[in-house]
Order: C-alpha cells, then sequence, then structure tokens
C-alpha cells in the first residue's frame, strides 16, 4: 500500500514538475508576443503622430489660424491725384460704414436685421434682401451701409450691446469732386471681381479691395493703392473675440501730380457737354497731357455711392458708349491727315516749290473713276499753302496718285501713326495705317492707286485717334520732335520725397526746315482765310488744320446719327506754339463749322483772352 | 541582508518608480496647462498625491501572496451590486456632491486580482475549460451590466479581459471555436447592436468613417483632435499657447483630449517623451512578470501592463483618428478621480510583486 503511494506521489509530482517547466517556457514566449504587440502598437502610434506633427503640420497650422484667427483688413488710403495748377481732383474722404459679420450672429440674423432696419429707418425687407445677397458675393464682413450720418452713428453705438456682429468703421474712402469731368482721365475705382482678386491674392490684395478701373487709376493702380494693413484677433469657439496677435498698419498710396491745367480740362468739357467726342490737348514742348476729355461721360462717383439700376442699365446699354475714351479710339481722320500727304509729297519730290500748282475743277479723274473735290464747283489753280488753306481734295488728290501706297505708310508710321503713341493705357487704340501687303492678305487682293487717293485725303481703311493727331501736329508746332504723350509728372511719397518723371522724346523726326515752314504757312493761312477761320482768336497765332471724315455714303446723308466726323487739330501761341489741341465730334458735321469753334474757345481759356463775341461766319469745311 | 536586499529592490526598481513619478508630474502638469479654473487642478493634484501614497503605502506594506481570497471575491461582489443598481438607475457615476465615483472603473484591478488568483492555483500552460468558462462568467456579467451606460468602456474591456486570458492560456482548440463563435455573434448582433446605438454612438462611427465630411457634426471632435495636434508641429505652441486649448475649441479638454491638449503644447517631442516613458512602463511589467516568482505574481504584472496598454492604445488612436473616438482617458495626463485612484491601484500590483521578489525563499 505504502509503496504504491510513494510512487503515485512520485510520478504525480514528476507531471506536475514537466507541466510546471513547459508552464514556463510557454509564458516567456507569451511574453515575447506581448511585446511584439506593443512594439507594432506604439510604431504604429508614432508614424501616426508624426504624419500628423511633422508632416501635415502647416496643413493643420493653417487650418488652426483659419479657424481661430480673424484677420480684418485695413485698407490704405489710395493716393491722391492733383494737376499741375495745384487742384486735388481725386482724394479720399472719412466715412462711417457699417458692418455685420455673419459669423457672429449666425442663429439671430433676422433679429438683429430687424432691429437695425428699425435704426436706419429703411423697409426690414429690403435690408434683409441686400444682406443676404452681399453674403453670398463677398467672403467675411458685409457692408450693410456706408456713409452713416453722425445720428445714425450714435443710435447704433447706444445700442451696441443689443446688436452683436454689427460694427461700425471709420474708412477711406475715394471721392472726385469734379464728377464727369474727369471721368475718362482719372478713370474710376470698383470692387475687385472675383478673378481679379484670384490674380492679385499675391499682391496683397483682400476680397474687399478696390481696383483701379481705366484711365490713372487703373494705370498709375500699383503706386495709388499703397499697403493694406492687417489686424489679427483670435476669436475663440463662441465666437467672442480675444487678444490681438499681429496689427500691421497700412502703407498709403502715393500721390500723384499730373500735367493736367484744370481749367483748361474743365473748359474743354464745357465745350464738348451735349456733344459726343473728344478735346486732348498737349504741351509741344514736352507732350505732356494738358487736358483729355471725352463726351458722353460718367460721374466716377457713382461706382463708389452705387448707381440706381435705372442708371446702371441705361450706361450699360447706351449706344453712345460713355465707357469709351473717344480721345483714344480710332476715326478715320479726314482732311487732317492731308499733311502727312503733304510731307509724303514733298519728301518723295513730287513737289518741289510752294508755286507748284494744280488746277482743281471740282473732280479728279484717275482712269474711269471720278473722285469729288468738296467744292463742287472746283478751286481754280491751288498752289501748296492754298490747297492747304482751302484743303482742297484735288490737289491732295492729285499729290496721293502720284505716291505709292507703301511709301506713305512709311511715312504715316513715322509720324506715330498706326501704333500706341506710348501713353501707356491700355484702352489706348493703335489706329490703323493700310499698306499693300496687309490689302492682299485680308481681301486677297491687290491694292489699287484708287485706294491711295482715298487715302490722300485721310478716308479709306485708315484709322487715326485724336491723342495721334494731336502728336502729328505738336511735331510740326515744334519742328519736329515726336515726344511720348505723358500725364504723371511727380510722384509724391508719404515723406515728401517727389520723384520727377522726365518727358519721353520718341524720335526727332527728319525734316527739311524749307518744307516745315511751308507746311506751318499753310496751316497759319487756314486760320486766316482758309476753312478753318472759326478758330481764329486774336493775339495769338493759331495754325490748324479742319477734317471732316466721311463715314457713310452720300444717300444716307440726312440721318442725324450718321452726319460726318468733325475734326480740328491745330497749335496755337503767342510767338511758338505753346499747346496742340485735337478736336472730334462724332457726327458732327463740317471741321470749320463744328470743330473749329471749340478750338478757338478753348485757346482763349487757355491764353486768358478776353474778348466781346463776334459773329462767325459759317463756312463748309 | 535586509538592508541590502532593500537596496537591491531600489536599485532594480528605480526607474520604474521614477517613470511614474515623471509621469504624475507632467499628468500635473497637464492639467495645469488645461486648467481655466483652479478647482480641477487642486482636484487632481489631490488625486495623484493621494494615488502616489497609497501606491508607496500599497507596494511596501502589504504582500500579494498574502491577499485573502475571499476579500477579493467579496468586493468583485460587491461591486456587481452597485452596477445592478446602476443598471437599473440607467448611470454612471454615484455622485457624492463634491466627488462623483465611477464604479466601472474599479472593475479593472479587481478583476485583474480575480482572474490571476483564480488561474494562478493551475499549474498548467493551458486553462482548463472549467476555469476558463468560469473566468468568462466572472468577466463578462459586470461588463454586460456596465453596456447599455457605457458601451466604449465595455467593448475595451471585453478586449482588455480577453486578451490577458489569451496570454494565460486559452487552449488553441477553444481559443479558435472562440473566435469563430465571436465572430458569428458579432456578424449576427451587431445589426441589432447597430440598431440601438445612440445616435451619437452612430455618429462617431460615422466621423471616424468620413472625418472631413462631418466635421462640424459627427466628427466634430476627432477633427478638433487633428487640428490641435497637428499644429503642435514638432516643438509644440508653447504652455498656455496653443489655439484649441485656449479658445475652447477642444472638447472634453480635461478627459479624453488631454492628450490632444499635450501634443498641442509640447509637439512631436513632448508625445516623443510621453511615449517614451509610457512605453518604458509597459516594458518595465513585462519584465516584472518575466522575473516574477510565482504564477500570481507574473498574472498580476502582464495584467496591469494589458490594462494600461489597451487604454493608452485606445484613446491614443481616437485622439489621432487611428480608432474611432471612444471616451477613455489616458492614464496619467486626463483629469479623474476613479480613474487616477485606480490606476495607482493597478500600479501598486505590479509594484507589490516587484517588490516582493526579494522575499521568497
Amino acid at each position: 500500500m505504502k509503496r504504491v503511494n510513494e510512487n503515485e506521489i512520485f510520478i504525480r509530482d514528476f507531471f506536475k514538475t514537466k507541466q510546471k517547466i513547459l508552464k514556463g517556457l510557454f509564458w516567456e514566449k507569451r511574453l515575447f508576443w506581448a511585446k511584439v504587440l506593443i512594439i507594432f502598437s506604439f510604431i504604429i502610434l508614432w508614424l501616426r503622430f508624426f504624419h500628423l506633427q511633422v508632416v501635415k503640420y502647416s496643413y493643420y497650422l493653417k487650418k488652426a489660424k483659419e479657424r481661430s484667427v480673424i484677420s480684418y483688413v485695413i485698407r490704405a488710403p489710395r493716393g491722391e491725384i492733383i494737376t499741375s495748377d495745384g487742384v486735388v481732383v481725386a482724394t479720399n474722404r472719412a466715412v462711417f460704414q457699417l458692418y455685420l459679420d455673419p459669423e457672429l450672429i449666425k442663429d439671430k440674423e433676422d433679429e438683429i436685421l430687424y432691429k437695425l432696419s428699425k435704426i436706419l429707418g429703411e423697409e426690414f425687407g429690403s435690408l434683409k434682401e441686400r444682406y443676404y445677397l452681399a453674403k453670398k458675393t463677398f467672403l467675411g464682413r458685409v457692408l450693410i451701409k456706408r456713409n452713416l450720418s453722425w445720428d445714425e452713428v450714435a443710435k447704433i453705438m447706444v445700442r451696441r450691446y443689443y446688436l452683436p456682429g454689427v460694427k461700425v468703421e471709420v474708412e477711406s474712402e475715394r471721392f472726385y469732386p469734379y464728377g464727369e469731368i474727369y471721368f475718362h482721365l482719372l478713370g474710376y475705382i470698383s470692387k475687385i471681381t472675383l478673378e481679379e482678386y484670384k490674380k492679385l491674392r499675391e499682391e496683397g490684395y483682400s476680397m474687399e479691395d478696390y481696383i483701379g478701373k481705366i484711365g490713372i487709376e487703373r494705370a498709375f493702380e500699383k503706386i495709388l493703392k499703397g499697403k493694406n494693413g492687417v489686424i489679427e484677433i483670435e476669436r475663440d469657439a463662441y465666437g467672442r473675440l480675444g487678444k490681438v496677435i499681429n496689427r500691421v498698419a497700412p502703407i498709403p498710396g502715393e500721390d500723384l501730380i499730373i500735367t493736367v491745367n484744370h481749367s483748361l480740362q474743365v473748359k474743354a468739357y464745357e465745350l464738348l457737354k451735349d456733344k459726343k467726342g473728344a478735346i486732348v490737348a498737349l504741351s509741344p514742348q514736352d507732350g505732356s497731357i494738358l487736358a483729355m476729355v471725352s463726351t458722353p461721360s460718367i460721374d466716377p462717383q457713382k461706382f463708389i455711392d452705387g448707381f440706381t439700376q435705372e442708371e446702371w442699365r441705361r450706361i450699360n446699354s447706351s449706344p453712345d458708349k460713355p465707357f469709351l475714351n473717344r480721345a483714344l479710339q480710332a476715326y478715320p481722320p479726314g482732311s487732317t491727315y492731308k499733311i502727312i500727304t503733304a510731307i509724303a509729297g514733298l519728301k518723295a519730290g513730287v513737289i518741289n516749290s510752294v508755286n507748284n500748282s494744280f488746277f482743281c475743277p471740282g473732280y479728279f479723274k484717275l482712269g474711269a473713276r471720278v473722285f469729288r473735290c468738296w467744292e463742287a464747283k472746283g478751286h481754280g489753280n491751288v498752289n501748296f499753302i492754298k490747297a492747304i488753306a482751302y484743303s482742297c481734295d484735288v490737289y491732295f488728290y492729285t499729290l496721293a496718285s502720284k505716291l505709292d501706297i507703301d511709301y506713305l505708310a512709311e511715312i504715316s508710321k513715322e509720324w506715330g501713326l498706326g501704333k500706341t503713341t506710348g501713353l501707356g493705357w491700355s484702352e489706348e487704340k493703335e489706329g490703323f495705317v493700310p499698306n499693300r501687303a496687309w490689302k492682299e492678305k485680308t481681301f486677297k487682293e491687290p491694292w489699287y492707286q484708287g485706294e491711295t487717293v482715298v487715302m490722300g485725303i485721310g478716308q479709306g481703311y485708315l484709322l487715326t485717334t485724336p491723342l495721334q493727331m494731336a502728336r502729328v501736329y505738336m511735331a510740326i508746332g515744334n519742328g519736329g520732335y515726336l515726344y511720348k504723350p505723358y500725364i504723371v509728372k511727380k510722384i509724391k511719397s508719404l515723406n515728401g520725397n517727389i520723384t520727377n518723371i522726365d518727358p519721353q522724346i520718341e524720335k526727332k523726326l527728319n525734316l527739311d526746315p524749307q518744307h516745315l515752314e511751308w507746311i506751318r504757312e499753310g496751316l497759319s493761312e487756314v486760320v486766316e482765310i482758309g476753312t478753318g477761320r472759326a478758330a481764329f482768336v486774336p493775339g495769338v497765332n493759331v495754325a490748324g488744320k479742319t477734317g471732316t471724315a466721311q463715314v457713310v455714303s452720300l444717300a444716307m446723308k440726312k440721318i442725324k446719327a450718321l452726319e460726318h466726323h468733325a475734326w480740328f487739330v491745330s497749335y496755337a501761341g503767342m510767338s511758338s506754339p505753346q499747346i496742340v489741341s485735337a478736336i472730334l465730334i462724332e457726327h458732327g458735321g463740317h471741321g470749320g463749322s463744328a470743330a473749329a469753334p471749340l478750338a478757338r474757345e478753348l485757346y482763349k481759356n487757355y491764353f486768358g483772352i478776353k474778348e466781346p463775341e463776334i459773329a462767325i461766319t459759317e463756312t463748309n469745311e | 541582508m535586509k538592508v541590502n536586499s532593500i537596496k537591491e529592490i531600489f536599485r532594480e526598481n528605480f526607474w520604474g518608480l521614477f517613470v511614474v513619478f515623471i509621469l504624475a508630474i507632467l499628468g500635473i502638469l497637464n492639467q495645469w496647462i488645461i486648467a481655466e479654473t483652479t478647482s480641477i487642478l487642486w482636484k487632481n493634484l489631490f488625486w495623484h498625491l493621494v494615488g502616489l501614497i497609497s501606491l508607496i503605502f500599497l507596494a511596501f506594506l502589504i504582500d500579494y501572496r498574502k491577499i485573502p481570497f475571499n476579500i477579493v471575491w467579496y468586493s468583485y461582489l460587491v461591486l456587481i451590486l452597485i452596477l445592478l443598481i446602476l443598471f437599473f438607475l440607467k448611470k454612471r457615476w454615484i455622485d457624492f456632491g463634491f466627488i462623483s465615483f465611477q464604479p466601472s472603473e474599479f472593475i479593472k484591478p479587481i478583476l485583474v486580482l480575480l482572474i490571476s488568483l483564480i488561474a494562478s492555483k493551475e499549474p498548467n500552460p493551458y486553462l482548463k475549460l472549467k476555469t476558463l468558462a468560469k473566468l468568462i462568467l466572472i468577466i463578462l456579467i459586470p461588463l454586460i451590466l456596465i453596456f447599455p451606460t457605457d458601451v466604449d468602456y465595455a467593448f475595451i474591456m471585453v478586449i482588455m479581459f480577453i486578451s490577458f486570458l489569451i496570454f494565460i492560456g486559452i487552449p488553441r482548440k477553444i481559443l479558435f471555436s472562440l473566435i469563430f463563435i465571436g465572430l458569428l455573434v458579432i456578424f449576427l448582433v451587431s445589426p441589432i447592436i447597430w440598431k440601438n446605438l445612440k445616435p451619437h454612438q452612430k455618429g462617431r462611427i460615422y466621423g471616424y468613417l468620413h472625418p472631413e465630411k462631418y466635421a462640424q457634426t459627427w466628427s466634430y471632435q476627432l477633427n478638433q483632435s487633428l487640428i490641435a495636434i497637428g499644429s503642435g508641429g514638432l516643438w509644440g505652441q508653447g504652455i498656455k499657447g496653443g489655439w484649441s486649448t485656449r479658445l475652447h475649441y477642444l472638447p472634453a479638454k480635461y478627459t479624453d483630449l488631454a492628450f490632444a491638449v499635450w501634443a498641442e503644447t509640447w509637439g512631436f517631442i513632448g508625445v516623443n517623451l510621453v511615449l517614451f516613458l509610457y512605453g518604458y512602463l509597459l516594458y518595465f511589467c513585462i519584465k516584472i512578470s518575466s522575473t516574477a516568482k510565482d504564477w500570481l505574481g507574473k498574472y498580476l504584472a502582464l495584467g496591469v501592463g494589458l490594462i494600461l496598454f489597451w487604454q493608452a492604445l485606445f484613446n491614443l488612436g481616437g485622439c489621432s483618428g487611428i480608432f474611432p473616438m471612444t471616451s477613455i482617458p489616458f492614464p496619467f495626463l486626463s483629469y479623474g478621480g476613479s480613474v487616477t485612484i485606480s490606476l495607482y491601484f493597478l500600479l501598486s500590483l505590479m509594484f507589490n510583486v516587484a517588490f516582493k521578489r526579494h522575499f521568497f525563499k
């Protein structure tokens, strides 16, 4: 019994020990797997945090900033624009603007808008409509009302506590004191569009910015704009604003001093007011622009104050196209171009004396074609001076018929036609000078000499802008210096430093002094005895050329809208020329009667001459 | 002999204790960074101090080998009773006014003790079927009770203790059939569970699957957590400098997302520090489990290690978007009375095993 028991105990002990050893071995193996599990998990976690915090750091920082920092743009005041005689024509004024932050009034928009409508005395419905429309189109704050009165500001400020998300801010706003007079010259500013914003975001533009359109405002946008400032404020999860973490003061734009003579500009606008046309006046000494007016015009202030729907519709659909700066649009130059034909003729040696004369029977025959002179009964025998003075078409038909088109085109281009003048405004047109190659390419037809004849009196395919024509006469007036027209003469920075902008000469034209004298004499005769007598100013030497550009065939002459374009391009001065002007009246009729009297008024203003009104005898051309 | 062994104990466990101490300090620091009012800060400091003192006290003065089975068993039953009452009250907490007490937190140390005590009586490498059934029952009862009020916790505790049982030794055949049955049950039951999930629990799943789509709703929490962690960068945004923390964008920043605060404040460097310290603590548990001289000790040390591991994994995985967000606190860094006390209780069990190694004959 006893032995069996001992044996059993022994065997049991043996198995127990074996199990224990086994268990010990198993345990170490399992602990190994536990370690593997832990290490594997920790590596995953480590990689995940590495990914979040190191790889995607900037992404999440950006998200965090978008969420917890709200930044307000402080718009830089735009630079002022001042004329050469010291009149401020574009400035800024301080106004109170009422803003609403949609983020802060998420659930109670209607309530706040209702309260505001009561304070502002506006209809709730229209205010609400305006708010939701603006909220959709613009990011960030919504401008509820511009230019608050002191009374409204006071009413809002005392109720500020009940109006969360409502902000009244003082901002500087563009102000154009002279309205329509300067529209095409200064341009205007309007709120940045989404496409512009996408392009200009890198340059520091904000969604609430204004950007210059046309004229100086666009051409000198970079200088006038300045640099926006910013205030960054922390905003917590409940929309409460905390501390300011960053504040960058705005840098105001620089002021521009322009070459324009204010009283001349005002006069020019008065002269054109009810017409459709353009006046551009240059100084022959340096090519600076003394005045530039185009009508019909728009009040640039309206782009800030807002148009009524009716006004906006009218401006955009008007057949008069008030947005166009007509001084920079291309028109057929009519007889004002005869000067170029004359120069080409002189240079080519077709005529070599003032006394070379042609007989004008009232028409010119080339082959089977008959070209008419504007004076149906004819001018009789005309020499060079007389031809210019009376604008005899036959004389210039004859001259042109002896010239090659490519040569005429070359001379035209030499005098700055057919390309932009170097003003640097994107709205400026190039005009057009045809030549043989162009004709063949476009119409698959040869150039006919008859077309050269037509071009000799400034008709046909030829197109020039008033500014280009003014430049041609500038070069005649100053002895052949073709300046680039310019308008900004000084840039005044914030600390008072003035940068002068020097006039730039494009080229000195190669002109025979004898030829120049003949042409000048002819131009003087225009005003003395010829077609431009209406431009005569006592005590001032005015010399110029009228032009009547045909735009339609004779049969349709009855319709007013299709009358000829009236031109008068001239220079004037006491002894030497001091001012050049180009006047264009669209569908105005004859240059001598519609455009030349305006030049007279303009020069009277410029030279300060007062004289009793005398009846001006009407002339045809 | 005795002085020597005390020196020896200290030398061997110095780094383990040191890491715990540092983690406790980091936890206090983190709550200070989060705190807007001082009351939570002081409460947190209090719980950590109580925890640390009881850790030292329990680890030195009590011998795990002499814990009477009955006491553990009875406290288990009492806990079940409390959970049963809460089950019918549909509550998670017992509120004493000044403090609230979360009984489900105390399931962890008691279950670890109970499982280890029962399992260590058998010398076999694999548990006997009968014992296994008993243990599974012991685990499931409290978890079923907390399931309606705290799905996340119940789910994670299933993972904690089943993995513990697997390490203790479930026979292979039974393990595989259990996994098979488990998958089958999940497959059959999950539609029913899904239907009965509360909207916010469903939302967490949606939010996990499409964080960007539900950024303002279901995954708001996850999204804010990711922004906080990501914007911390390599060096962090500095003490009390984090936008997410300071400007109230982080929800549950005291508890579930306390680690996101840490990551935002100290950046990837700080995350590495905590991961390293915590990883060392887990390694230390496994080392103790390996060197312990009896099975009870080995089981206890591994059990504690596993609980700490899963808890950290689900918290970190949740706030960094690896797993769906669960409301599991991160040990040491998160605020919570019951959580902290339960944590130190678990640690004291593990250190007790470590210290008593030298008192075997």
